[in-house]
């Protein structure tokens, strides 16, 4: 089974916007790092303000698990970008083992959001038990 | 006669890339329309819940705010709610539809589903594309508005 042109036009827009995306997500995540590194202190201050419990947590732990949900946020968009890459490069140039590569990388991607809205859908379920036992 | 040219039959490679859903591949597009399906219903099932929130969640209750017309309130809770579950349910079910194209061309070996399924991520990603962008004009109005304000201000 083929590639066929259309197919092939298809996929060409798709990773263009794939790319479009993955490039605002990488500089979203950067100023988000930015902020981090500049106001790491004052955010501490605001998240023990707003969530109560985490006085007790160690400010360094509390930095700790920003980054790494942003870190896996970054594994995400990375992804994004590396299938958006490959996948244009595999079609420019009729390269067979880029778009494997692209498409391992889109299967990434989608493992990644998979768990994540997984994740995503347990806190929906939290809140709506809180809302049954209130 | 014999100097009569046959015509040769068009070649039906012509039409096609070089490159192929090789089993491999199309076990890695598989997998990634499996879990965008994981995706998608996951969404389905938050946008439900998010509306039983909107609809029956009670609302905070604050001293000293007794002439406060929380119905009002509600009322713009729950069209929130219904603009996020109309905007996400039509981003969401491209990409439902994108899996089960892609699986079901995957499985057959069948180039216009998975055309079809590709498409659809093709407008998944364009539709989250285009509300990006409309994102971000409105936080950079919004940015050179406060700036503006802030200049008036001094």
């Amino acid at each position: 089974m083929h590639v066929d042109y259309d197919g092939g036009n298809i996929l060409h827009e798709t990773v263009r916007w794939s790319r479009f995306l993955s490039i605002v997500g990488i500089i979203g995540l950067a100023i988000c790092l930015l902020l981090l590194a500049l106001a790491a202190t004052a955010l501490v201050g605001l998240f023990s303000s707003v969530l109560p419990g985490i006085e007790g947590l160690d400010g360094a732990l509390l930095f700790a698990a920003i980054l790494a949900i942003l870190a896996i946020f970054g594994f995400v968009v990375f992804m994004l970008y590396r299938f958006s890459t490959l996948t244009r490069r595999a079609i420019d140039q009729q390269d067979q083992a880029l778009f494997s590569e692209g498409m391992k990388c889109l299967k990434l991607y989608f493992i990644v959001s998979g768990i994540l809205a997984i994740v995503g859908l347990l806190g929906n379920l939290y809140s709506l038990t809180k809302l049954f036992n209130s | 006669m014999e100097n009569e040219q046959i015509p040769q039959p068009p070649n039906q490679l012509d039409n096609f890339f070089n490159i192929t859903f090789d089993t491999v591949t199309r076990d890695q597009i598989r997998q990634a329309a499996v879990w965008a399906k994981v995706c998608a219903l996951c969404a389905f099932v938050g946008y439900g819940i998010t509306l039983v929130l909107a609809f029956f969640q009670r609302l905070p209750t604050m001293a000293g705010a007794e002439g406060v017309d929380f119905s009002s309130f509600r009322t713009r809770i729950v069209l929130v709610a219904l603009l996020t579950v109309i905007v996400g349910g039509l981003i969401n079910y491209s990409l439902y539809r994108f899996a089960t194209s892609t699986i079901k061309g995957m499985d057959a070996l069948d180039n216009v589903n998975t055309n079809e399924g590709f498409n659809n991520l093709r407008r998944y990603f364009k539709i989250y594309g285009i509300l990006l962008i409309i994102v971000l004009s409105f936080s950079v109005l919004a940015f050179l508005a406060a700036l503006l304000g802030m200049g008036l201000g001094q």
